[in-house]
């Protein structure tokens, strides 16, 4: 039986252990292989889009605030449900952001600053970063006045530190 | 020492590419055929096949490809059912909206859908066809008989995947097939009604309830739906796949049949003769698994290595079956209809197509047609290689006594009686229709279905008889009972309309 | 071995081909890519630069809002101006509502999600709302203005003409009209008066007026002397009520003063309030045209399925008992539009208009309480503007409750329990609060405006409802010779009335029965039997109330 082996392959094999290498030059094999390669490349490259959304649900990041009548001069007010601090005294009325710039946690009102709880960053009531790992100052926020001691503030707008809005 | 440690810490950082590739093969590049058979050997992922194949493999009309394009359907199913969970939220409305966000926003989210519905069907047809496949070549027959009853557990996993992930966009079409799936897993209360013991044993109930998470359709059964979807039913079907494919390894490859080695044509490549008629010589391993190892005490077999060549057979069903499945993608998107609407049920509500012959049986008895019947086909089914015993013809297509003309004869008695049963019960109604006071339990095992059945059974009983021989009613059996699931599918898919009734098309339903 | 080789080498290559379509038709071939970058080549070089092609939304989690519209309506997106004038890249007209906070589907329906032509426009199978059509967008207020007060559409009409004799468009916008400087006479910019209603107005506004019309700087040829004049008294309260009704949606006011003016809510419900003889209309605006029959309907479009309907109802929705009423095709067109502004009303309660919180919380009825209007617009459609009665054709005729005979012994008990109750198994709904809706003194109203369209005064109840007490086996015989025909065997009705309705037996009370029978009812075909006539023989007193007794037998023992 062993006869039966391709007329068309190269001299027989010594051994069956040790067989010739086959040959390099199978370009129909390589072609299909490698077109194969390529459409799985395409699919993934496809598929890896997929995570990246789009678009995302994002609600409105502008909210507006009513100061109350006896928040002293550059005390912070906290809005219920925001991470932004919003100030008034004399010559104006301004926004900062409560959010860490390091790691992201919401700074507390410490004395004459804020202090985050995570990793000890501390700020002053302007924002400048004191102590700790914080890059940034804390941003101010864009604030602008709607009337009757409504303002609206917009998280997603900073403004230069010092920016106020008129009372 | 000729080197100090820095020399060497210089050196091994300059070799650390090779390293790192020696590390990873051991064998080296793949050149020799015996390179290449260590590499199999050594792989995890390869070692699963045989080093060496049988040119009987080889012929397309061997497995026409079936199985790998069924593992290649579900590997795309996985693959993309992934991608698909990054945005899927299994609660309802959010569910349904969530799929209305992947077909319109989520980047190639409608085009993956597509492709994981349509590799869905892709598999369950593979599924079907290469069952059909294994059953015509005799292919279950001993060692075999366990890997067909693994078989049959894979097709069960793979419906019950198919119809888990039918629920989950949340819209009319898949609460509907659901609230009928859900009520045909409580159709033996037809039974337990009957013989009023529902009170005290009331396993319909109790099915549906496990399935349902609660009394109705709603977020408990959407989780759970969910949880068997993506997690338990992939997971087991995982696991018997594994076994699957272990087990065509170690029950010797493929079946073919004992003069193959004589009738494969002459080999392109070199083959070579793997084992002469040496003596007991075993594997050591699989000898314990199986006594002998298959493969010893044969004459020279016409074997060639599996790396590259069964490869190339592999990945080209794998990539046609991707093919298919992207093309069908590109031209049919997978429907989303309303959202789900527990006032306004869909009408007709179509299960899948797979399901639409069991439904047509559900619209006679819902016991019968929805548990009992195909109960009984998949008992039938796996106790078959128990059953036929005999030998001839393994590996042959149509192998045994009578062959293509029996099965012929058979296939055109099934259909014919098929047609002729939903004929008559479309034309004339069915027991409730005649004798309005018939007792329920007789509608209830009376079922077209299970006449169908019987005369089926009858036949290919009779085939025993007459070819004395198993193989020639399981045959006879097989081939009956896949025209009537054929023909009911069909009637089920085009011929019924609103009310589940008749229509010759269905362009002439009547607008709702 | 060489074929399975070419297998994948044609199947890889065909997949490749395939997914490079795929990319192609994801990334070039979208609708909204398409639009974006000829509104991006359409734009200034500057604001080119800034404008990224992208997919675009408005999310209003509050309203269940994320609306994709502004992907192709780039235009109306917030901080882009558009094109003027181009249909697809123009700007968002000016409404009351910021698009940005509230979302496009809200008013405008179609599918928001979506971010292909057909499917956010909702033409297409499986979605159930499909946009309103452009000329019908203003239905869309319906939404959230489920009780928009509405005046008498005659009220209207005269309010309307009052403010164009008064010139007072000369100056103020209202309603996109006037406000222009016309030459020769004059005009100054006045505040536009289209949402004057909303927005609530000055009482006082006509002295000051009048005021600035005598002051001197009205000498100077200006407008306050060409345009504004004394107005009396009466009129200046037809233009208070219709600048009442200004509220910023003229069609939706005049479609629902319509609907009113109809009488179409004798038989619909509309939010809790209307008869019970025709489908409730509360949410018809919200159907589904997947679920309707478009056999006989132009176009597969739930407005002209309406409208369809509105000409022939029985021809749409066979068996249908809806009478045609014989409209206008602007009568058709005001009621198709204000079905689709029934729509529905799910929105949080923060988000609820003033109307509906007046209605819904307060009880303000969004329409006037007086008899008269509530006459036309719950009883009229059946018993006639003027209480004549109404024949519909293929339908049996509606009485005249205005009858003088009637009124005349019907007693206001009488009327109001008949109104309250209804007649149970008869078109008749019962309009009392739990049924239709409608309360006590808005029946009083009724009843009061009844009595003035028949000129009789209410009779007064002074015997005991129930005095009779005569032989009912006489009655019976009685009966069945003299009412029998007309009435039917068991008092079932044919022609006339069924008497043996267990409403009409408690409400009637004896001497009504009894004055019926003797003094009949001119104008219908009940004769008086008390008096001679050739066609009956001449009822005794006491047979009379034979029969009554008899009739009597019929209600159930209390």
């Amino acid at each position: 039986m062993s006869t039966m082996t391709s007329a068309r392959s190269a001299p027989p094999p010594s051994s069956r252990l040790e067989p010739p290498p086959v040959a390099r030059r199978d370009f129909l094999g390589l072609a299909a292989l490698w077109s194969a390669m390529a459409a799985l490349a395409v699919a993934a490259v496809g598929a890896l889009r997929l995570p990246r959304a789009a678009v995302v649900p994002v609600p409105s990041r502008k909210f507006r605030v009513t100061l109350p009548e006896t928040l002293a001069p550059g005390e912070p007010f906290l809005p219920a449900g925001r991470s932004v601090a919003v100030f008034r005294d004399g010559t104006g009325v301004w926004a900062m952001s409560t959010v860490c710039t390091h790691l992201g946690c919401i700074v507390k009102q410490e004395g004459e600053g804020f202090a985050c709880p995570c990793h000890g960053s501390l700020f002053k009531m302007d924002g400048a970063v004191t102590k700790g790992p914080a890059p940034k100052a804390l941003p101010w926020l864009a604030v602008s006045r709607v009337g009757g001691g409504v303002y609206l503030v917009d998280e997603a707008e900073s403004v230069a530190p010092g920016t106020k809005a008129a009372t | 020492m000729s080197s100090t440690g820095i020399q060497r810490f210089g050196e091994n950082l300059r070799t650390l590419p090779r390293t790192l590739r020696e590390a990873v093969s051991r064998t080296g590049a793949p050149t020799t055929d015996r390179a290449r058979s260590s590499f199999v050997f050594g792989n995890l992922f390869l070692h699963l096949h045989s080093v060496r194949v049988h040119l009987w493999t080889f012929r397309w009309s061997t497995t026409w490809g079936l199985g790998i394009a069924a593992l290649s359907a579900f590997l795309v199913t996985l693959v993309t059912g992934i991608l698909l969970m990054f945005y899927y939220k299994p609660y309802p409305d959010a569910a349904y909206w969530s799929v209305k966000d992947i077909h319109f926003v989520v980047p190639t989210g409608k085009f993956i859908r597509n492709i994981h519905r349509w590799a869905a069907q892709v598999m369950v047809f593979a599924v079907f066809a290469h069952m059909a496949r294994v059953f015509y070549t005799a292919s279950y027959r001993k060692p075999r008989e366990f890997n067909w009853v693994v078989g049959m557990g894979l097709l069960v996993l793979t419906l019950g995947l198919s119809f888990t992930g039918y629920l989950l966009p949340w819209d009319q079409l898949a609460y509907w097939a659901i609230t009928i799936g859900a009520n045909i897993a409580q159709s033996p209360r037809e039974v337990t009604d009957a013989l009023g013991v529902t009170a005290t044993f009331d396993p319909g109930g109790l099915v549906r309830f496990i399935l349902l998470g609660s009394e109705e359709i709603g977020e408990e059964a959407l989780i759970r739906f969910y949880l068997l979807h993506v997690m338990l039913l992939p997971l087991l079907l995982g696991a018997l796949l594994g076994v699957h494919f272990w087990r065509i390894r170690k029950d010797g490859g493929l079946a073919r049949p004992a003069d193959a080695d004589r009738r494969v044509a002459e080999s392109p490549v070199p083959v070579q003769p793997t084992f002469t008629d040496a003596p007991r010589k075993t594997y050591q391993l699989a000898a314990l698994v199986r006594g002998t190892s298959p493969a010893v005490g044969r004459a020279p077999e016409k074997t060639v290595p599996a790396m590259p060549h069964l490869f190339y057979a592999e990945l080209a069903v794998f990539m046609l079956t991707i093919l298919v499945c992207v093309a069908l993608s590109l031209v049919s998107d997978a429907p989303l209809k309303e959202h789900a609407n527990p006032a306004v049920p869909e009408n007709p509500a179509k299960a899948p197509w797979y399901f639409l012959g069991l439904q047509e049986l559900v619209a006679y008895s819902a016991f019968m047609g929805g548990m009992g019947l195909p109960t009984l086909v998949v008992i039938g089914l796996t106790l078959i290689p128990l059953l036929d015993r005999e030998t001839d013809g393994t590996g042959e297509w149509f192998g045994g006594p009578g062959g293509l003309p029996l099965v012929l004869r058979s296939a055109a008695f099934g259909l014919v009686t098929v047609i002729a049963i939903e004929a008559f019960a479309i034309r004339f109604g069915w027991l409730r229709e005649w004798f309005p006071d018939v007792p329920q339990l007789v509608v209830t095992f009376v079922n077209p279905g299970t006449l169908l059945a019987l005369a089926y059974a009858a036949y290919s009983l009779l085939c025993v008889k007459r070819y004395d021989s198993t193989r020639a009613g399981a045959l006879a059996l097989f081939t009956c009972f896949l025209c009537g699931f054929v023909v009911l599918t069909i009637v089920g898919v085009h011929f019924r309309g609103p009310n589940w009734s008749f229509y010759w098309s269905p362009a002439d339903w009547p607008a709702h | 071995m060489r074929a399975n080789k070419i297998l994948l080498l044609v199947a890889s290559l065909g997949t490749l081909a395939l997914l490079l379509v795929a990319v192609w038709r994801e990334n070039v071939d979208r609708d909204w890519r398409r639009i974006q970058r000829d509104y991006r080549s359409r734009l200034e070089r500057e604001a080119a630069a800034g404008f990224a092609v992208q997919l675009r939304q408005l999310y209003v989690p509050d309203l269940g809002a994320t609306d994709r519209c502004i992907s192709c309506h780039v235009g109306m997106a917030p901080g882009e101006h558009g094109i003027a004038g181009d249909p697809v890249l123009g700007p968002h007209p000016d409404v009351a509502h910021d698009p940005a906070d509230f979302g496009c589907v809200v008013c405008h329906d179609g599918q928001g999600r979506a971010t292909e032509t057909a499917d956010a426009h909702g033409s297409v199978m499986h979605w159930p709302h499909p946009m309103l059509p452009a000329r019908h967008a203003w239905a869309g207020c319906g939404s959230c203005h489920t009780h928009v007060a509405v005046p008498r559409r005659v009220e209207l009409a005269q309010g309307l003409a009052l403010v164009e004799r008064n010139d007072c468009l000369a100056c103020h916008v209202l309603d996109g009209r006037g406000g222009t400087l016309r030459p020769g006479s004059a005009g100054v910019a006045a505040p536009d008066l289209s949402r004057v209603g909303a927005r609530g107005f000055d009482r006082g506004w006509y002295d000051a007026h009048l005021a600035r019309h005598e002051t001197a700087e009205a000498e100077t040829n200006g407008p306050w002397r060409t345009s504004f004049g004394p107005i009396a008294a009466e009129d200046r309260a037809l233009i208070e009520a219709y600048l009442g009704s200004r509220v910023g949606a003229p069609e939706l006011v005049t479609a629902k003063a319509t609907f009113h003016e109809l009488g179409c809510r004798g038989c619909h419900k509309v939010a809790g309030v209307g008869g019970d003889d025709g489908p409730d209309l509360t949410h018809v605006g919200d159907k589904d045209p997947g679920q309707m029959d478009f056999h006989r309907v132009p176009e597969r479009t739930l407005a002209s399925w309406l409208a369809a309907h509105f000409r022939d109802p029985a021809a749409i929705v066979p068996g249908s008992r809806m009478p045609e009423m014989g409209l206008d095709e602007r009568q058709i067109e005001l009621l198709t539009f204000y079905m689709l502004s029934l729509r529905r009303s799910d929105q949080p309660e923060a988000y609820w208009p003033k109307d509906r919180i007046r209605a819904e919380r307060f009880g303000e009825r969004e329409f006037a309480t007086d008899g008269a209007t509530l006459w036309g617009t719950f009883c009229a459609a059946c018993h006639g503007p003027s209480g004549e009665g109404m024949r519909y054709p293929g339908a049996a005729a509606f009485p005249a409750a205005a009858n003088p005979d009637f009124l005349a012994i019907a007693s206001d008990r009488f009327l109001r329990e008949t109104i309250v109750h209804g007649r149970p198994g008869r078109r008749m709904p019962a309009w009392g609060e739990s049924e239709g809706g409608l309360r006590r003194a808005e029946i009083d109203a009724v009843i009061a405006h009844l009595r003035s369209l028949g000129g009789v005064p209410a009779p007064r109840e002074t015997e005991p409802l129930r005095w009779v007490d005569g032989d009912a086996a006489a009655g019976a015989g009685l009966y069945a010779q003299a009412c029998a025909s007309c009435h039917g065997e068991r008092g079932e009705g044919k022609e006339g009335p069924a008497l043996a309705n267990p409403r009409f037996l408690a409400a009637a009370s004896a001497a009504y029965l009894v004055e019926s029978i003797r003094r009949g009812r001119r104008g219908t075909s009940m004769p008086a039997f008390g008096a001679a006539s050739p066609t009956h023989r001449v009822l005794a007193d006491d047979e009379i109330v034979s029969i009554v007794s008899f009739m009597r037998t019929w209600e159930e023992p209390r």
